[in-house]
């Protein structure tokens, strides 16, 4: 045992001490904010000033009232322009031309067909953007809506009134009570708990894979295996990193709970003027989640970081191994590539298997936890599925790796895995 | 089992798929000696040192250390061992590298820390504890390895290869420091195809070829009981001018000339002193005559055959 505790330091101090963990401590946290708070931001900021031009072929000032309403909406910027129907192409040929010097973003053009059929077309230089087409076709069918209603003599109030939009609050049910955590704070969790867990149990797992290989290229190997076990030395390495791991989310843990709760300062003083809704409310993290993570993640880490260690032996550079390494990682991607089926549907089927198959569940069960409520008989089953394929599992990779450490030349085939796996 | 040998050997088998590596060795490392395990290369030194390592479990026989039962691994704090390929940790300082490896032994990390200062001091190389080892030379980097290799002050240090890929000026510190060692009380157990090496250095040997014992013992007892009497011979103009005298076969019963000298099996019934006689007679101008011991050199080739010095056992058998 004390053997295993001077590989475990090791592995622990000269990682700590490297350049690429003070680097990925430092820029963890900032790439996570950044994949949160870019969108959010670049949907504020965006919102680009568009002009508009409306072509107005309509007998009943529809046109005009539509202009009115588009400049109105904030990013718009919109004009009429009265047009007879015989003279609508011409108008358009040269509003095309405008486009073209970028004077003007695009054109609506409206006749009387509008209002009766809902037709109605747009040209212009942002037809590609969706947030833009998004935002015009929910202003024209606005204003056409209106148009329609008053036409068939429905006072104007009583328009507006009807009109008010609806305002669907979500809010997460936990433990047969309702929490503060709204569903977007849910499934923003969820998606930093998968971000977290992928990463964490890839990137650890690889730096296993690549110990073992420095070791066996450098042959230092030998002469620790002639005073460690295969098994200390693999224990000892596995645990060491993992170490490294948790060091790193304790950091990022306590960074991100100080950040959180000082999160309205932090804002003041990025000069961001916050209204009380606009935030998404922090998601209520219970210890049961933090624990289920924690646990997760131990347990995903070890039986990959076993497998890492296990192809590290098998191979002889570290080129190589990566190669040879894309099999586990394609297990690992796996849960990810269907996280999203995972998040809208927390309890269907999908979402059960992947959470109870032991190569799947440790990223799918800990991200369900976050979005749901699981039934225990299902977590149970999940860590009692994972802890057996994980002793069968390190078992296999450490005679594997056992063999392996001190096997050069070319890869091994099947057969002689096999065999390594039965020999003594 | 006697506690006077260090390390036993007793019909210890090993294969590798199918391939024969060891094959029935016994062997005897006494207490304080020098002991060389020699052969070409692909013999089954690396095999053998690595099952006394028990890095490798041997499919027949019994390894016994120090007269225990336990294995090689159990007892590694009382053991050293430097393998043929050298590596150490590229990244890592010199001192946290030497104190991890002693710790491995079982040392205590203040005793290792202080030792290695002592080591890297003596072997000049004290302004370097803290840098990385990639920033240190070819020749250094097999300093530090050595010291790795005896920093915990084993009982018995085994060096595989020992004098492989070191320059003059660290060969002759490794000899210096192991002949030091030896005379401390240290067993020393290293392997070498150079017999000239183990020549100058070993208090007792064992030959193997092809995975098998050709010969071991003391040295004295080695020379002595290849029997023949043997003589080494210098001529001014070289040994081929006394060619005549060389291939008298009622005088010389084999003949190895090098160029610069010749080294002699006396026939058996003739007296070396006729051989002298001769030799003068032909007119030759004797610069050295050595009534000699056969050389370890001449024993291998007398013993294994030219051939067997050359030819690997098969692919792997060294190093599988």
């Amino acid at each position: 045992m004390r053997k295993i505790w001077v590989v475990i330091r090791r592995e622990f101090v000269e990682r700590v001490r490297t350049r690429w963990f003070i680097i990925s401590t430092v820029l963890g946290p900032l790439l996570m904010v950044a994949f949160v708070a870019v969108p959010l931001i670049m949907a504020r900021r965006g919102a680009q000033e568009r002009v508009i031009a409306v072509v107005d072929a309509t007998t009943t000032g529809f046109g005009q009232r539509l202009a009115l309403a588009l400049d109105r909406a904030p990013p718009l910027r919109a004009t009429s322009l009265s047009t007879p129907v015989s003279q609508i192409e011409s108008v358009a040929d040269s509003l095309a031309v405008l486009v073209g010097a970028k004077v003007v973003d695009g054109f609506v053009i409206v006749s009387d067909e509008a209002v009766d059929d809902g037709k109605v077309e747009y040209r212009g230089s942002n037809v590609s953007s969706p947030r833009d087409m998004q935002i015009m076709s929910a202003l024209v069918e606005e204003a056409v809506f209106t148009e329609r209603l008053g036409r068939a003599g429905v006072d104007a109030a009583l328009v507006r009134q009807a009109k008010i939009p609806l305002q669907l609050r979500t809010l997460k049910v936990a433990g047969a009570r309702t929490t503060t955590a709204s569903g977007e704070g849910s499934f923003i969790l969820a998606y930093v708990v998968w971000l977290l867990l992928y990463m964490g149990i890839l990137l650890y797992g690889v730096n296993v894979m690549g110990s073992v290989v420095e070791e066996k290229t450098s042959r230092i190997v030998e002469v620790l295996i002639s005073s460690l076990r295969p098994f200390e030395l693999l224990a000892g390495k596995i645990l060491g990193v993992g170490g490294v791991g948790l060091f790193q989310f304790a950091i990022w843990g306590v960074c991100g709970a100080v950040l959180v709760d000082r999160r309205e300062l932090l804002l003041r003083l990025l000069g961001e003027s916050v209204p009380g809704g606009s935030m998404p409310a922090f998601p209520e993290v219970p210890l049961v989640t933090v624990v289920v993570f924690l646990l997760y993640f131990l347990l995903g880490y070890f039986l990959y970081a076993a497998m890492f260690a296990a192809v590290g032996a098998m191979t002889s550079s570290e080129a190589e191994a990566r190669q040879a390494a894309n099999f586990v990682v394609m297990l690992l991607v796996l849960p990810s590539v269907l996280m999203i089926g995972i998040l809208n549907d927390p309890d269907g089927t999908m979402a059960i298997t992947l959470s109870i198959v032991p190569f799947t569940s440790p990223i799918a069960m800990p991200v369900r936890w976050a979005a749901a409520e699981v039934p225990a008989v299902e977590t149970l089953s999940s860590i009692a599925a994972l802890a057996a394929t994980l002793l069968a599992v390190t078992w296999v990779a450490s005679r594997i790796y056992r063999v392996g450490i001190l096997a050069y030349g070319k890869r091994p085939s099947l057969g002689d895995l096999m065999r390594w796996i039965r020999t003594a | 089992m006697t506690p006077e040998n260090v390390v036993a050997l007793e019909c210890v088998t090993k294969r590798f798929a199918g391939l024969v590596a060891v094959s029935d060795l016994s062997l005897a490392v006494p207490r304080g000696s020098i002991y060389g395990l020699l052969g070409p290369n692909g013999a089954g030194k690396t095999t053998t040192i690595r099952m006394i390592l028990s890095i490798i479990v041997p499919d027949e026989g019994t390894v016994t250390l120090f007269g225990t039962p336990g294995a090689g691994r159990d007892l590694s704090g009382r053991i050293g061992y430097m393998p043929e390929e050298r590596g150490l940790y590229r990244k890592m300082q010199v001192g946290d590298l030497l104190v991890f490896l002693a710790e491995t032994k079982g040392m205590t990390r203040a005793v290792a820390r202080s030792e290695a200062r002592r080591w890297l001091e003596q072997l000049g190389l004290g302004a370097w504890e803290r840098q990385k080892l990639d920033a240190l030379s070819k020749g250094m980097q097999q300093k530090v390895q050595f010291i790795s290799t005896v920093l915990h002050k084993p009982d018995l240090v085994i060096l595989d290869e020992a004098f492989a890929g070191l320059d003059p000026v660290n060969a002759q510190v490794m000899k210096d420091t192991v002949v030091s060692l030896a005379r401390g009380g240290t067993t020393i157990l290293f392997s070498t195809h150079i017999m000239e090496h183990a020549e100058k250095l070993c208090d007792a040997i064992c030959i193997i070829a092809r995975g098998r014992k050709v010969v071991d013992g003391r040295l004295a007892d080695v020379r002595r009981g290849h029997g023949g009497r043997h003589v080494i011979v210098a001529v001014e103009q070289g040994v081929g001018s006394a060619e005549m005298v060389l291939r008298d076969r009622s005088l010389v019963a084999k003949a190895d000339a090098y160029g610069q000298y010749a080294e002699l099996e006396v026939a058996t019934d003739a007296d070396p002193q006729r051989i002298l006689e001769a030799l003068l007679a032909a007119g030759a101008r004797v610069t050295r005559f050595e009534i000699a011991e056969p050389t370890l050199h001449k024993i291998f080739i007398d013993k294994v055959g030219a051939e067997a010095a050359s030819v690997p056992a098969g692919p792997g058998g060294d190093h599988a």
